[in-house]
């Protein structure tokens, strides 16, 4: 396993655009110049509102091991879906994309999380369905 | 396209499905998210209210009890440019058709608004929970221009206050205090009154009881017990986030007029004087009509009106207790302070 922080030298857009859902305000805890992906193992979820919590170990490519924290969206839709401690299991090996707290401190938000197969974790449904009248009923 | 992961999203969806329901059984999870158990909802209600007879309680209450959302995709005011009142269903299904892919459209990486996790993975977007559908293009319903009225000049007055109060206290991120209410965990829109769309586990639970109907609000389990025996309302002093409500019923719709509130969670920039007044009727097995009427003589000069129906969800309600373990503010704050330290170490640098 390894670490991948890749910082971004590109000035970030600052295009503002606003996020129907968001609950607080995640550029203003997480730093858009520091993108990240992280590989590891899940070794504690949060199922807290009004976000969840990963936590995952992180092996360094020296074998020395760190827990991120990782900020993902509201357990109660998940539970709704089906998602839970026993479907998403600790030890679940998983890649996160996203981005690294301000204050330099191993938390990120989780953009995007990806089981080690490389399929996503939690993709609840297509939107694009909503309109086909064979599914509208 | 500005989309990261659309084609990854298109190309497989169909796949992901089924691996995930093989590698980690999400339980009744499906690719035909939408649920729009409330087809026949307004404008229709007045028609099917007459010809629908609510069941009743044991105590002989019309029966609102269950598990209700007011998950909707039409916008509070109508959008400019349209002038019609009601949609055709052909052309509602395709103002939530573009709604639905504006929501799940994909951030540009290396945004600021792509510095969030993805709504479509958390169950967040809306097509994929059960929606209250509703032909008409705005939830206003009077005016009837479907637009919030003008905000009159002691609003205005307030509203200026208010903004130079938050000034005064400094930068949205200097302290606690200063965040929103919402952000804090202390109210969400979905509570209200009036009860408005949360924008995701927007759900709610009523439970009638003899003399009581009780209201829990998913987010942030905010509840209102509403007494149906005509008792006084408390004197204008005893204040709450979610006001004081009474209840009566008028026919088979329970009217809840709510005052007493304390202005603390302004509602489109309302005072503490703030009177909302609901009607809720059962009109179907799977909906229930719910027309809001906001009168605020220190905000507008009008009552306005709007309808937001209920479609029957599936439950339970699940906890929301939203400050517990709530990182989000310290690492805020933390974020911050390190912005500021970076800022004054540049400008030492540039000396």
């Amino acid at each position: 396993m390894r670490i991948t922080l890749a910082v971004a030298t590109a000035a970030a857009a600052l295009l503002g655009v606003a996020q129907l859902h968001a609950h607080h305000a995640f550029a203003a805890e997480f730093d858009v110049n520091r993108p990240l992906t992280l590989k590891g193992t899940l070794v504690k979820w949060e199922m807290v509102n009004p976000h969840s919590w990963f936590h995952v170990d992180i092996k360094d490519k020296d074998g020395k091991v760190s827990t991120w924290m990782i900020e993902g969206g509201s357990p109660n839709q998940l539970i709704r879906m089906g998602v839970t401690k026993t479907t998403v299991p600790v030890g679940t090996e998983l890649v996160i994309e996203g981005y690294q707290a301000k204050d330099g401190t191993q938390k990120a938000v989780g953009r995007n999380f990806v089981l080690a197969d490389g399929k996503r974790l939690f993709l609840g449904g297509s939107a694009g369905g909503v309109s086909d009248p064979a599914k509208a009923k | 396209m500005r989309h990261r992961s659309r084609s990854f999203l298109r190309g497989t969806a169909v796949a992901l499905a089924l691996a995930l329901a093989a590698t980690i059984s999400i339980a009744g999870q499906t690719q035909s998210p939408a649920k729009p158990a409330a087809a026949k909802a307004a404008p229709a209600n007045a028609a099917a209210g007459k010809a629908y007879k609510a069941p009743r309680t044991p105590d002989g209450q019309p029966d609102l009890q269950g598990f209700w959302t007011n998950s909707t995709y039409v916008p509070l005011q109508r959008p400019n440019g349209v002038t019609k009142e009601i949609y055709t269903p052909d052309e509602a299904e395709a103002a939530i058709k573009a709604a639905a892919a504006r929501e799940s459209e994909q951030t540009e990486p290396g945004t600021t608004a792509d510095v969030h996790y993805d709504f479509t993975q958390f169950g967040l977007d809306r097509s994929q929970s059960t929606f209250a559908r509703n032909l008409r293009t705005s939830l206003i319903v009077d005016p009837p221009d479907g637009k919030l009225p003008p905000v009159n000049a002691i609003g205005q007055k307030r509203q200026q206050e208010r903004a130079a109060a938050r000034k005064a206290a400094g930068g949205q991120y200097d302290a606690v205090e200063n965040m929103p209410i919402g952000s804090r965990c202390i109210i969400m829109g979905g509570a209200g009154p009036p009860m408005m769309n949360a924008g995701y586990n927007a759900n709610y639970q009523i439970v009638q009881a003899p003399g009581y109907v009780m209201i829990l609000t998913e987010m942030i389990h905010d509840v209102r017990i509403i007494p149906l025996d005509s008792r006084p309302q408390q004197p204008a002093g005893v204040k709450q986030w979610v006001g004081l409500s009474r209840g009566r019923w008028e026919g088979d719709t329970l009217v809840v007029e709510t005052t007493n509130f304390n202005g603390k969670n302004a509602f489109q920039g309302s005072s503490e004087n703030l009177k909302v007044t609901e009607r809720f009727t059962r009109t179907a097995d799977d909906t229930i009509s719910y027309r809001f009427t906001v009168e605020d003589p220190q905000t507008w000069d009008r009552p306005w009106t709007a309808e937001a129906p209920l479609a029957k969800t599936d439950g339970p309600i699940f906890e929301f207790a939203c400050h517990e373990t709530n990182y989000g503010i310290a690492n805020i704050l933390a974020g911050a302070r390190a912005d500021e330290k970076k800022a004054a170490e540049q400008k030492k640098g540039s000396n």
